[in-house]
């Protein structure tokens, strides 16, 4: 489609494009600054109606650079609530009183335009563009906010060299990629790859490329930096980038897999097994986050490492990467959006409250705030998988389709095996917060916006787990290309 | 939706009502609150009579059986559905009756309890999943309920847990059930990659049609990783260790759920899966509830405390039940299951009656040091308590094997069982009558044992003997109700009402049990025919010699008891049995120090040496760990798991740890050597 | 140098030496070069192939351009960070930054 006509299926990103320039421009009126997080909100929510108008569209826009499909489309709403809530929890948000939110605001919504772009890339260059400029770059000056905190300071400075490394990488890839195959596009690639004489150069360019999307979804060997910058970042920052850039991530790594191997049915393309290569690194993925997570006092970079185990469960559907594999991702994904930010959410109440951040803090938690509590209770029990919950219904549908497909059993084994890992460390949070009298034992009230936040992510996370019907109507309507 | 469904339906989801009535509004109304779960319960119970009622009017096997897709996933769906046959229906009675009067009970027992209203909710939760359990017609729906079961147990063990030890005891059940349950879940899993479906009658179909020909060693090991789940929560050695501190939960929840059903939904599930485990993996079975029934029940004869040594006495029988079906005695196996639940709950109600009565009593006298629940503080209480005493009593007789009482016909024909096995098998299996006739008799000296210090001779404590006094009706009236179940006519009626014969309507009810793996259920019935009368002998021998022991021991005191224990102890016995065989002290040496010291080792090597493939070796370590960390001893799980796991893992993943160095630059250089690694490995395939 | 092979092979080395650089030195700014060589490497590989390799389209071009404009995005916000680096420890080694780890 040609570029004028595509505007008419573009306009939700528009709106979101006005309302970044109106935050921008507001911050600058004294009289309205204190509106600017409103104007924020509305423009999601109105972004969200204009979104609403997409549903089913299936339209190649830009000569064929960005799609506007039901993919996307699904994905889109993920950010959409993700963006919304975090800009929402962060004015309550005591560690950030000092940032200016304003430009903080407007930093948020341009990472979730960026997100809207990753997800509905197309073409190597609006890959790049998505990844790199729009969502990387104010992620690296989100991390680090808080100008004068040393730890929020070492989070960015990480983010930045670890984030320009990999991407440096991906696009060295992508120019091999482009000159072996002749073209940009991911249909164009797929097939040009067929006619490729060099194996060899091939080989390492798609892994370059792996290297770029593995920075990130936090995948081991490029998960180094997910610790630190989660551990030092605002802690809104950090659950909005465990579960946003993370879905964008999967989405693009699926959108770029599926539609260069499995349509050509090249699972062996450059004489590699890509199948087998993913589900190894899936395994040692979610071996390794679960294993260090086991040792960590501080809740927040235990959580860190909890999101590279749970990157590990979902590529283990992808190393099937059939449509069922893609919907299980998918399923998993949405489960994993609300029972993660539910648990970032109440990290927030403890810093904010009782400003605890070690297990050790966080003892008698449960006592001091025991509705609170007891959200956690079902949220770490979703994140754990035990049924149930939405966690269960997320990782039945990995299982299943591992199982199904008879081809890495050991895989499915290898899974099980972490989750049962996993609720050592999980309940290790639980113990902490119901089973030692607090020191000083008078109640905390949560914020009441932080505690609804709380509350509405974990009804779906327990909801989900007894009732996902629509989600999986809303995600079998999705997985259109 | 037939009438059949929808009653199905209606006892599910009853209690799940009871549940959330009682949570949303049950703090509002406060304790009139009780009479929507009353109402509700026994709405479930008197549906499940109904189902109960068939056996009689309609004799088959499958009152019904429905199943709906849960969810599709591309090329496989799952179901979830219902299934009813005899089995189930009894079951469904035995719960419900039990949950039913613990209910009633518990009005008495819980009053004043400041959250006495959410107590009801859990009760409610409970019954709906262990109902979840009974009515699962496959695999994976029963593996759900499974952990829903769990989740209750544990909110229910640590009902108090302002109590340390009661909030520690439900992590504590939590944690090792879920050792259990692991293998449960590979277990389905292996089922299912086999043959592709969770519905228990399909697995046992195609079984049947040969699924799995050949050696069946595929089976034999999916059988019993099935059962593991069985291990954890039936508390068969070695993961019996929680149920012993699950008695930190209120009374009236250990008769229901330690002692009648939750505990015996291992046996139910095991009933379930009967069909399809391969003479192999039977003989594991009847090894695991051989060793269990004959430790127990010498751990229980030096128990002080009145609900321990009720807890090891119902480790001990589940341990009877599982060995029975070991040994192929099916119909047996699921008898004990249900005479248990009646006499076994019987006695909980009972002890939970007395101690109410020494709890109120102690108050009175503003005695706040003394352990309301030790025996020796007890003594004379007959004469008090007399109805308590008489249903205890009862109830005793019938777990000692007594004639007339149901625990004789249940328990000889389990008997039967391990010398009709003996007898055909030969070599090592006379471990199992001997385990079996000797946890018979010492069953029957520590019952009376408990009687005698309990009910009969001095009182102990004069003051508090004073102020003790029969509890009220609302606690007296299940403990009657549950005596009458505890006589042998009940289970026979109108068949006969010779003691000695148990042919009656629950022998035709529920068959001999069908074996599709290689098990001859003919022979297996020719020989428990032959073994049937000299095992009656025996156990009546035996009963008759545990109970003049007690009464020569306890109640004419000819024998001196402390010297008779010192002497005994000049060769440890007394202590092994006092300190439970040391398996707390077992698993300490034997698994988490050497583990400890192993870790040590490790540590002094560098990761860096062994790259990348390294780390899944370091993923089979951890698979040991979480398999060491369940069969370990109460200090380790509680004090050093949970909250040091950490800790010993800290040693383990030291290496792993260290590849997070916080320097930048590493993590890059990580990176690199990660993706050089990868291309090479790959490269080399 | 009117070949393919010998700008793959610049390209190359310009790889190389940006890895080289970012693995090796401490001075932050000049781990931002090594960053900069790598991205020029990919510049110089779009270029030649849409060059040489028979490309009916300038899409490899059009690519470099977005590559120099992100690479100068990118220097820019890296810098700040870095900038503030130095107030924070008053030195710009990256290596000082390294309070979180394990």
């Amino acid at each position: 489609m040609s570029n004028f006509s595509s505007i008419a299926f573009y306009l939700p990103e528009l709106l979101l494009v006005l309302t970044i320039l109106a935050v921008i421009v507001v911050d600058l009126i004294p009289g309205l600054k204190r509106f600017n997080w409103i104007i924020a909100l509305a423009g999601i929510v109105f972004t969200g109606v204009l979104l609403y108008g997409d549903s089913g569209v299936s339209e190649s826009l830009y000569l064929g650079t960005i799609a506007s499909d039901p993919f996307a489309y699904f994905f889109k709403w993920i950010f959409l609530i993700a963006g919304f809530f975090t800009i929402l929890v962060s004015r309550h948000t005591h560690a950030l009183r000092g940032a200016d939110l304003p430009e903080y605001n407007a930093l948020l919504l341009i990472v979730v335009f960026g997100l809207f772009l990753m997800a509905s890339a197309t073409n190597l260059v609006t890959v790049y563009l998505g990844m790199i400029e729009t969502v990387s770059l104010p992620s690296y000056v989100l991390a680090g906010i808080l100008k004068n905190d040393r730890k929020s300071n070492e989070a960015s400075l990480k983010y930045v060299i670890f984030g320009a490394f990999s991407s440096g990488l991906m696009v060295y890839g992508f120019s091999w990629l482009y000159g072996l195959t002749g073209s940009m596009s991911l249909s164009g690639i797929q097939q040009g790859l067929a006619g490729v004489q060099e194996p060899l150069a091939l080989y390492m360019a798609i892994l370059l490329v792996l290297a770029g999307f593995g920075y990130k979804i936090s995948m081991v060997p490029f998960h180094f930096w997910t610790p630190d910058v989660y551990e030092g970042s605002p802690t809104p920052i950090t659950g909005f980038l465990s579960v946003a850039p993370k879905a964008a991530g999967f989405a693009i790594l699926m959108r770029f897999f599926y539609s260069v191997f499995t349509t050509n049915s090249l699972t062996t393309i450059a004489g590699v097994d890509w199948l087998t290569l993913i589900a190894l690194l899936s395994a040692v993925t979610m071996t390794f986050g679960n294993l260090i997570a086991l040792q960590q006092e501080n809740v927040k970079r235990m959580l860190a490492f909890s999101s590279i185990a749970h990157a590990g469960y979902m590529l283990m559907a992808l190393s099937i990467l059939s449509p069922d594999a893609i919907k299980a991702v998918m399923v998993y994904l949405t489960m994993y959006l609300f029972m993660n930010m539910g648990a970032f959410f109440m990290v927030i109440f403890a810093e904010n409250q009782l400003n605890a951040h070690t297990l050790e803090d966080w003892k008698g938690l449960g006592r001091k705030a025991p509705f609170l509590g007891a959200l956690m209770v079902i949220l770490m029990m979703s994140l754990t998988g035990l049924p149930p919950s939405a966690g269960f219904v997320g990782k039945l549908y990995l299982f299943a389709v591992v199982i199904a497909s008879k081809k890495f059993y050991w895989l499915a084994i290898v899974g099980v095996l972490n989750s049962v890992v996993s609720l050592f460390y999980y309940f290790r949070i639980v113990k902490a917060m119901w089973l030692f009298s607090p020191a000083d034992p008078k109640p905390v009230k949560a914020d009441s916006v932080i505690g609804l936040s709380i509350l509405l992510f974990t009804i779906p996370a327990l909801l989900l787990g007894i009732y996902w019907t629509p989600i999986i109507n809303l995600i079998d309507k999705s997985i259109g290309f | 939706m037939t009438p059949t469904l929808m009653f199905a339906l209606a006892i599910l989801f009853l209690p799940l009502l009871s549940f959330a009535f009682q949570i949303f509004f049950g703090s509002k109304i406060g304790r009139a609150a009780h009479w929507f779960s009353l109402a509700a319960l026994g709405v479930t119970l008197s549906l499940a009579l109904s189902f109960f009622a068939n056996i009689f009017i309609t004799p088959g096997y499958a009152l019904l059986d429905v199943s709906a897709v849960w969810f599709s996933s591309g090329s496989f769906t799952v179901e979830l559905g219902i299934y009813i046959d005899n089995i189930a229906a009894v079951m469904l009675v035995v719960v419900s009756t039990i949950s039913f009067l613990v209910h009633i009970y518990s009005t008495e027992y819980m009053r004043g309890d400041p959250r006495y209203t959410r107590y009801f909710g859990y009760l409610g939760l409970f019954t709906f999943s262990m109902n979840g359990i009974v009515l699962a017609n496959s695999l994976l729906m029963m593996y759900v309920f499974w952990e829903l079961v769990g989740i209750s147990s544990y909110l229910l063990i640590g009902f108090w847990f302002e109590k340390q030890s009661a909030a520690s005891a439900g992590m504590k059940a939590f944690l090792t059930n879920r050792v259990g349950d692991i293998g449960m879940f590979i277990g389905i899993l292996l089922l299912f990659m086999q043959l592709g479906t969770f519905n228990i009658q399909a697995i046992a179909e195609q079984v049947e049609f040969g699924a799995f020909d050949g050696t069946g060693l595929l089976l034999t090991i999916a059988g019993i990783m099935v059962f593991m789940g069985a291990i954890g929560k039936s508390a068969q050695f070695p993961l019996h260790i929680w149920l012993p501190d699950a008695m930190e939960g209120p009374t009236p929840v250990s008769a229901l759920i330690h002692a009648a059903t939750m505990v015996a939904a291992g046996v139910y599930m095991t009933v379930r899966i009967f069909a399809f485990l391969t003479p192999a993996a039977l003989e594991f079975v009847a090894v695991i509830g051989g060793i269990t029934a004959l430790m127990a029940a010498i751990i229980a004869i030096t128990q002080v405390d009145i609900k321990r040594v009720l807890a090891y006495s119902t480790v001990s029988q589940l341990g009877y039940m599982v060995m029975a079906l070991g040994v192929g005695a099916f119909q047996a196996g699921f008898f004990h299951l249900t005479t248990h639940a009646m006499f076994k709950a019987c006695l909980f109600l009972a002890s939970g009656s007395v101690i109410h009565s020494m709890h109120h009593a102690l108050h009175k006298i503003d005695d706040h040091s003394t352990d309301p629940q030790d025996m020796r503080n007890m003594g004379g209480l007959r004469k008090k308590m007399p109805i308590t005493y008489i249903s205890m009593v009862v109830a005793s007789l019938s777990i000692s094997g007594i004639p007339f009482f149901t625990g004789f016909l249940s328990k000889d024909a389990i008997l039967a069982g391990t010398l009709a096995y003996y007898h055909l098998h030969h070599g090592w299996t006379i471990f199992l009558p001997i385990s079996g006739f000797g946890a018979a008799i010492i069953t029957a000296f520590y019952m009376f044992r408990l009687i005698f210090m309990t009910f009969h001779g001095e009182p102990a404590r004069k003051d508090i003997h004073e102020h003790l006094h029969e509890t009220p009706g609302a606690m007296t009236t299940p403990l009657i109700i549950l005596s009458v179940l505890s006589l042998a006519f009940v289970f026979t009626i109108p068949s006969t009402v010779n003691p000695f014969n148990s042919q009656g309507w629950f022998t035709s009810a529920i068959h001999t049990g069908e074996n599709f793996a290689g098990l001859d259920m003919e022979v297996v019935g020719e020989a428990l025919h032959h073994a049937h009368e000299p095992a009656m002998m025996i156990s009546l021998t035996v009963a008759a010699l545990g109970i003049l022991a007690a009464l020569l021991f306890y109640l004419f005191k000819v024998v001196d008891v402390e010297k008779l224990t010192r002497r005994v102890n000049k060769l440890g016995l007394y202590n092994l049995s006092f300190h439970k065989f040391y398996i707390d002290e077992i698993y300490d040496a034997v698994l988490y120090r050497p583990f400890f010291w192993y870790t040590k080792v490790v540590a002094k090597f560098d990761w860096e040496l062994y790259d990348q493939k390294f780390i899944d070796w370091w993923g089979w370590l951890t698979l040991k760990i979480s398999d060491w960390s369940g069969y370990s001893d109460y200090t380790w799980l509680d004090q050093k798991v949970v909250d040091g796991f950490g800790k010993a893992t800290r040693y383990f993943g030291k290496e792993l740890r260290l590849s997070q160095s916080g320097v930048i630059q590493n993590y890059i250089l990580g990176g690199v050597i990660g993706i050089l690694s990868i291309f090479i490995l790959f490269q080399a395939f | 140098m009117d070949n393919l092979h010998s700008y793959l092979i610049i390209s190359s080395i310009l790889f190389s030496l940006g890895l080289f650089g970012v693995m090796t030195r401490r001075n932050g700014v000049a781990v931002l070069m090594g960053i900069e060589l790598i991205l020029n490497a990919a510049n110089l590989n779009f270029v030649a192939f849409n060059r040489f390799g028979g490309m009916a389209e300038l899409d490899g071009q059009v690519f470099g351009i977005f590559i120099i404009v992100l690479a100068a995005a990118e220097a820019a916000v890296a810098l700040a960070i870095i900038i503030n680096l130095f107030k924070n420890h008053e030195t710009v080694n990256i290596d000082s930054a390294d309070q979180m780890k394990g």
